[in-house]
């Protein structure tokens, strides 16, 4: 029995990452309530419209102020360097589990770092677009035009990638579900799936 | 037998301003009347309200140095393609009825506005109170009843009329005939084609220019409105599925991506 030895997410980061996941949670169910009338029953189960109509625009604020204290802690890590865009043109031998000729990689792969990239974009044109329709009797008519179509294609990016985000932290990739929430990796899962960011915090 | 489209005629020749249809349209459906912006104009307030559904517009106008107000009765129009329901999330907050009236059913409404947005005329108006949205519902209270709507029981001058959409249809044919008769030239009648046709109808002295009148040139419900509500829908759903099955194929064929053992460190 091997020993999660290594920290692969500290506290603090957790702590964003599950406050964003569940603002995102709720944002996305009462997001599909208001996106077609044959979704509408599912405001029954977050307290009827107007109650998901006024508390909509709450979860997504605070999705995105947790998702913005996210970007800050990881920006930073998640610019891509020349093994990562040799990683992403490969990304499909990876999906196979094929791994010669795959760049070992850091803390994050070249897919991570896109879906950050992802997820941080169409949080911010969500907030933007969310802005114009939580007032409609304040922003302009040109506006709400904009807003109400660039909202949902932005949601429909946003929730299609968390569905691959969702996939590969439960049932594709086993231990980082685990890393998300008790903050430990094994040695053998830091080497297998992130080997130069395993180099770097234990010194092997 | 198929309920009968009802339709009002607005005929912008005959309006003389003396606001009883707006007196009608409030005490009716007892809306109460709070003084608003004194502009220096005859017109009693600058806009709709979400209590006050009908607005009767003195647009100013100038031909050869003569002063005249160009009336034009401002209220839902009662499309034949409502945007505002093409907009609407909440089942049963905007009905259509057979009778071609579009009503809003403040129980069912949930104040999001997009209404507003979808509405080519814009019309709807989201209380701040109450934090529904309000509209003329043509009095379809009184024409269930077999009454006409009040703002036309009131109207003194026969520039409203009231009736079933095909009669009142040849009705502004007839009236566009006698004024280009009487030497308006560009007379003609406004009825919305681009949204299916409109069930308030205008008979319009200047129809080739009726944003002199304060309505919209050709109005149809904006493009963006339809794609959000029409293609983007499909695509969306389109890319779940896809996601979702993609991932479920993926799993069945590769399986999940295991640490190797021999790579376990002590």
């Amino acid at each position: 029995m091997t020993t999660k030895s290594l920290e692969r997410f500290s506290f603090a980061e957790r702590v964003s990452h599950w406050t964003s996941a569940l603002c995102f949670l709720y944002a996305a169910f009462t997001g599909l309530a208001l996106w077609s009338p044959r979704l509408f029953w599912l405001s029954g189960v977050f307290g009827g419209g107007e109650t998901v109509r006024a508390w909509h625009p709450w979860g997504g604020l605070f999705f995105a102020l947790a998702l913005g204290v996210m970007f800050r802690r990881w920006v930073g890590q998640m610019q891509l360097d020349e093994d990562d865009e040799i990683w992403l043109a490969k990304s499909h031998l990876y999906a196979q589990h094929i791994e010669a000729g795959m760049p070992e990689t850091g803390r994050f792969n070249g897919g991570q770092k896109m879906m950050f990239w992802l997820q941080s974009a169409s949080a911010f044109f969500l907030l933007l677009s969310g802005l114009v329709i939580w007032f409609p009797e304040v922003a302009p008519r040109s506006a709400r035009l904009i807003a109400i179509l660039l909202h949902p294609i932005c949601a429909a990016v946003s929730m299609g990638g968390i569905m691959v985000h969702f996939y590969m932290s439960t049932l594709a990739v086993p231990g980082s579900m685990g890393a998300m929430i008790g903050g430990k990796v094994t040695a053998g899962w830091a080497k297998s799936h992130h080997g130069k960011w395993f180099r770097e915090v234990s010194g092997r | 037998m198929p309920a009968t489209t009802v339709a009002k005629l607005v005929d912008t020749s005959l309006c003389i301003g003396c606001k009883a249809c707006e007196v009608a349209c409030q005490e009716w459906n007892d809306q109460e009347f709070t003084l608003g912006v004194f502009n220096n104009t005859y017109q009693t307030q600058p806009d709709l309200t979400p209590s006050f559904w009908n607005l009767i517009k003195f647009n100013e106008h100038v031909d050869d140095g003569v002063n005249s107000w160009l009336m034009a009765k401002y209220q839902c129009m009662h499309c034949a393609d409502p945007g505002c329901l093409k907009a609407c999330p909440a089942p049963g907050a905007i009905v259509q009825l057979p009778n071609g009236i579009v009503d809003f059913k403040q129980d069912n409404c949930i104040g999001c506005g997009y209404c507003i947005t979808g509405c080519p005329f814009d019309v709807p108006r989201l209380s701040p109170t109450s934090k529904k949205v309000y509209k003329c519902s043509l009095c379809s209270d009184r024409v269930g009843a077999g009454m006409t709507p009040a703002c036309i029981r009131t109207c003194p001058t026969n520039c409203l009329t009231f009736g079933s959409r095909t009669d009142l249809v040849q009705l502004a044919q007839i009236r566009t005939a006698e004024l280009k008769e009487d030497g308006f030239k560009d007379a003609g009648v406004y009825d919305g084609p681009g949204v299916g046709g409109t069930n308030v109808m205008y008979v319009l002295k200047h129809a080739s220019e009726p944003e002199k009148y304060g309505l919209p040139k050709d109005p149809r419900i904006p493009w963006t409105v339809s794609l959000w509500k029409g293609p983007l829908k499909w695509v969306a759903n389109a890319a779940f599925l896809g996601t979702a099955v993609g991932a479920m194929l993926h799993y069945l064929k590769f399986g999940p991506k295991e640490t190797h053992d021999d790579d376990e460190v002590a």
